[in-house]
């Protein structure tokens, strides 16, 4: 391999790294900015509630598993 | 000089733009650009939660609130992120 086609690859790789990471943030952000909206419902404290901080964490997951079943049925239907 | 070069505009062959120039430069914009619409987001939500009545200036409980609400919110992201990123039950 010479030395610029290593290169180029090397960038690629990077590149690719970098916008998993961008598209994780997203997902994240995404889920942040909807669950808060979901389980946040009064005015924001000193620290989270037990209950808010489940719902959080629940949220997400949740959001994840009906994410799974939406394209079960979206291919189900192609 | 634009965003994306690091040497001035003349450009001889000593000073060309590196791969390592390139990787800093896009670390460094998506790091901005994640930390403005991160920013963006907290001004929405708190804003929301924290000034229901905007009057003649903030009260002392609307600045209190707005940074419990920063403080809650970014605690949030955490929690999020770690419920994706961590062992189901």
């Amino acid at each position: 391999m010479d030395p610029s086609q290593y290169q180029s690859n090397e960038l690629a790789q990077f590149i690719a790294q970098e916008k998993e990471r961008a598209m994780v943030n997203e997902m994240v952000g995404k889920l942040t900015n909807v669950c808060w909206d979901k389980c946040i419902t009064g005015t924001p404290g000193s620290k989270f509630s037990s209950s808010e901080s489940s719902c959080l964490s629940n949220c997400a997951r949740r959001y994840m598993d009906m994410s799974v079943i939406i394209m079960k049925r979206f291919q189900n239907m192609q | 000089m634009d965003a994306f070069s690091s040497s001035p505009s003349s450009g001889s062959p000593s000073q060309q733009f590196s791969a390592d120039d390139f990787k800093d430069q896009l670390k460094t914009q998506l790091a901005q650009a994640y930390a403005e619409e991160f920013l963006e987001t907290l001004r929405g939500k708190c804003f929301e939660k924290c000034i229901t009545k905007p009057g003649s200036s903030l009260s002392g409980g609307e600045s209190s609130c707005i940074s419990r609400c920063v403080e809650r919110y970014i605690e949030a992201t955490g929690i999020i992120s770690k419920s994706l990123f961590s062992a189901p039950h």
